[in-house]
């Protein structure tokens, strides 16, 4: 039996590579930040999940959009293969960020404004795939998590703008003009790699979506009740 | 060495990266799983 070599399988191969080649870059060869020493090559992983889960949350924000106004299934299929891609980063960059606190801050937590915002949004979007294993007829579910995730996507740019608005301990961005350029590589080829592995594993997630709808739609008159009888669905 | 620079480190970076690694394998391998199950079905 022969499978066939999809798009999205190369693209999560070079996904892979990259992260391999970008990680060893940013471990190995790239110099040791001045005041934050060997901690800082976090970075080299934290701040790529960081952009590609609010990339992924926006992505899901305008799939959203399209789901409501076309109410075709793949719409729906994406946005929440975006929104659960999303809370996957959202959480690893949720985890790295706790694990540098504790090197420079001293402290596993704070409720810092960026740390508390954050949370908020994995939890918000957490919320949309809660919401959605709640309803059970495909029109309502696509149409409710469409809403909901419009909704959870009020906080990404409090997240993003936050350290700039308000007091954080955490940094404000910082720009390839205010850091070497040997930790630009690194950063630049693990964002590509995590955003490439993003992309596989949202067509993953998409195919899975589909094909429990597809069975849906073969189950549904199984749960039809004879006539003179009562229906449980 | 000033004051207020970090000294070592390498074992936050070495969790750092492994629970990236560990997030990344798990969720993907999951994928997988899901995928060939409801395909199956």
């Amino acid at each position: 039996m022969t499978r066939q070599f999809k798009w999205d399988s190369g693209l999560g191969l070079l996904g892979l590579l990259l992260l391999f080649v970008g990680s060893y870059i940013g471990l190995f060869v790239a110099p040791a930040e001045r005041y934050m020493g060997e901690t800082q090559r976090i970075m080299y992983v934290h701040v790529p999940c960081a952009w590609n889960a609010m990339l992924l949350y926006t992505l899901a924000f305008i799939f959203a959009i399209v789901s409501l106004w076309t109410h075709r299934p793949k719409w729906d299929a994406v946005t929440t293969a975006a929104v659960e891609v999303g809370i996957v980063l959202n959480a690893l960059l949720l985890v790295q960020g706790s694990i540098w606190a504790r090197a420079t801050w001293g402290v596993w937590w704070d409720w810092d404004v960026r740390l508390t915002t954050s949370l908020i949004m994995v939890l918000l979007f957490a919320g949309v795939l809660a919401l959605r294993s709640f309803v059970h007829d495909a029109g309502r579910r696509a149409t409710w998590t469409a809403i909901a995730t419009i909704v959870a996507f009020v906080d990404v740019p409090l997240v993003y703008f936050c350290v700039r608005w308000w007091r954080s301990l955490h940094q404000v961005q910082s720009t390839p003009d205010t850091v070497a350029p040997m930790m630009v590589v690194p950063l630049r080829i693990n964002a590509f790699a995590i955003l490439f592995l993003a992309i596989w594993m949202m067509a993953q997630r998409v195919r899975v979506e589909l094909a429990r709808r597809a069975q849906d739609q073969v189950a549904e008159p199984e749960r039809i009740a004879p006539i003179g009888g009562s229906t449980n669905a | 060495m000033p004051d207020g620079v970090i000294v070592g480190g390498w074992s936050y970076v070495i969790a750092a990266y492994s629970v990236t690694a560990a997030g990344l394998i798990a969720y993907a391998w999951s994928l997988v799983h899901r995928r060939r199950k409801a395909e199956l079905e």
